[in-house]
């Protein structure tokens, strides 16, 4: 069944860096997996725990967040932010045991085409390895 | 009377071995005329006669029935339905000192007298831009816990008398809340909270934020203990002519006493905890009976949105959605959405989470609320080493970073060949 199955991801990609990161490598057709379905965000600290979460679980087999490299933000510190965010919401997930490591927090530069085509295609590996979300399946959920 | 000028005079220390070689806590020992009770109000009179304080914020009994509600006494007389600590906790303190400060700060001298998890709460929600401390006096006291509000309700004369044996026992009682019963913040502790910062917090000393503190243990209902936490609380003292230079250690040695049994049971509570709420049938089925009234969050006094997310349209979708998600699941269950509504709001919230258990009092439906969201607070807040409630000019965890922080949150690490070094060096 593994190797029938899809994964449904959501990325989150912050529009000044990993979004345009994105379009770099979909220009230089780079090779990228289809399942990541890309949702353009101003800044990763636009990301509010609940976009993450409501991904989980209502159906999304992994959730990636992507923006600019730390100093690299286009709002000077919104990255950070995210990141502490991020690792909270990690944590909680961590701390409950519901797979943590269905999200993902990469930093891709505008000019990093093959950076996000790396970032994307080793993702949905892994989370096609790690099979449907049991979050999205169960139904006492 | 601004609050940045509070300094303490002793320098902070950790371990044990400090605690017991630094010197005694100096403050006030009060001889108690009759009740600790009257012997408290006699005191709130007196800073109201003065004209020390314009008003005062006490937890009170409503006349002729059981219940308890907060007065905010200008007529020093009416002081009289004050119950410095009441059997149970009906509105949160934080919740209802917040209402008063909504719309900016005022000119008149507030005090407020609150539980101690109730003064981490108006701590979190002034660090939150909440409620604004200024004008506003707080006066902490000693708390054996309370008694679940729904047992009470049920009948209040027995759960009063359970509520009196535990103060004489402090604590040691079946009868208390479950999260009083591991409660190690009952008091006010001048050093050492039970977790320790780092430079992952800012602010300065580790300094409890009550400006008067009423301490009762060890006092045998023959004395009480006021121990002056601030310069404003050593003046607000000063002006009742009541000197400082009595030493506080009995009633230090007491706290950290109790507090050390109090530590031991939170201690177990995680080793059970922390599997109870582990995977996601576990987790579902705690809150298998959640009827989604969001009371949990309604009486929260950190959850202080105007406009809570999950009581917005936003969440709500276009039946071919529904039906969508009913097909990945093989049903949808009604009410929608409530593991999303619980994860969310402790996201948003764990970090400030004082343990005050007024979720808990709020469920119709008896969920454990407090106790699932204290298991996940504490580990949170360990991971960000950050203890709510107890800095003023502390900043929330969320509203701010160190550059250089969190690497391993972030994929990939070093492994593949990237741009970042450079990127860094660009800025």
């Amino acid at each position: 069944m593994d190797t029938e199955f899809k994964p449904n991801i959501v990325g989150f990609l912050c529009n000044w860096c990993s979004y345009a990161g994105a379009d770099l490598a979909g220009s230089s057709k780079m090779e990228i997996e289809p399942s990541l379905s890309v949702i353009r965000v101003m800044c990763s600290s636009r990301i509010n725990s609940n976009l993450v979460l409501s991904s989980l679980l209502w159906g999304a087999d992994g959730v990636l967040v992507a923006g600019c490299h730390p100093g690299d933000c286009h709002y000077e510190r919104g990255n950070y932010y995210a990141r502490r965010r991020f690792a909270l919401l990690k944590k909680i997930l961590e701390v409950l045991d519901l797979e943590p490591d269905r999200l993902q927090l990469s930093w891709i530069s505008a000019s990093e085409g093959k950076r996000y085509s790396e970032v994307v295609n080793t993702f949905a590996e892994h989370i096609s390895q790690a099979g449907p979300n049991s979050l999205a399946h169960n139904p006492k959920v | 009377m601004v609050n940045g000028d509070v300094k303490r005079e002793e320098t902070p220390m950790n371990s044990a071995q400090d605690m017991k070689n630094r010197n005694s806590l100096k403050g006030k020992i009060v001889l108690v005329d009759g009740e600790n009770r009257k012997t408290i109000i006699d005191l709130m009179k007196q800073l109201l006669e003065k004209k020390c304080l314009d008003a005062i914020l006490v937890p009170s009994q409503v006349p002729d029935t059981d219940s308890y509600t907060w007065l905010l006494v200008q007529e020093g007389s009416l002081l009289d339905l004050c119950d410095p600590l009441p059997p149970v906790m009906t509105v949160q303190g934080g919740k209802a000192l917040s209402s008063l400060t909504k719309h900016g700060e005022m000119e008149a001298n507030i005090g407020a007298l609150m539980r101690p998890c109730e003064i981490e709460a108006v701590v979190e929600l002034h660090k939150l831009k909440q409620i604004d401390l200024d004008h506003i006096i707080l006066f902490s006291i000693d708390c054996p816990g309370t008694v679940p509000l729904s047992d009470y309700m049920r009948d209040p004369q027995k759960m009063a008398e359970n509520f009196k044996e535990s103060i004489k026992k402090w604590g040691e009682s079946e009868s208390l809340r479950p999260i009083c019963q591991i409660c190690d913040r009952f008091s006010l502790f001048p050093f050492a909270p039970s977790s320790p910062k780092s430079s992952l917090s800012q602010g300065g000393a580790d300094l409890p934020a009550s400006d008067i503190h009423i301490g009762l243990l060890g006092g045998n209902d023959e004395k009480i203990f006021l121990w002056p936490v601030t310069q404003r609380g050593k003046d607000l003292l000063k002006k009742l002519d009541l000197s400082v230079h009595d030493n506080l250690e009995v009633w230090e040695s007491k706290v950290e006493e109790v507090r050390e049994e109090k530590l031991k049971k939170r201690t177990a509570f995680h080793d059970e905890w922390s599997t109870k709420i582990k995977g996601v049938d576990n987790f579902a089925a705690i809150f298998d009976e959640c009827i989604n009234c969001h009371n949990c969050m309604e009486a929260c006094p950190v959850c202080y949105c105007q406009q809570c997310y999950f009581d917005s349209q936003l969440l709500t979708l276009t039946p071919e959605a529904y039906l969508e998600r009913a097909q990945k699941r093989g049903s949808l269950r009604f009410p929608l959405d409530t593991l999303l509504f619980h994860i969310g709001r402790m996201s948003h919230m764990a970090l400030s989470c004082v343990s005050c258990g007024a979720c808990e009092d709020a469920c119709p439906m008896s969920i454990p609320v407090a106790q699932v969201f204290t298991a996940v607070g504490d580990q949170v807040q360990d991971y960000f080493k950050y203890v709510p409630g107890r800095e003023k000019e502390e900043s929330p965890p969320l509203q701010i970073f160190l550059e250089d922080e969190f690497g391993d949150v972030e994929t990939p690490g070093d492994g593949l060949e990237t741009s970042h070094g450079e990127a860094k060096e660009n800025v």
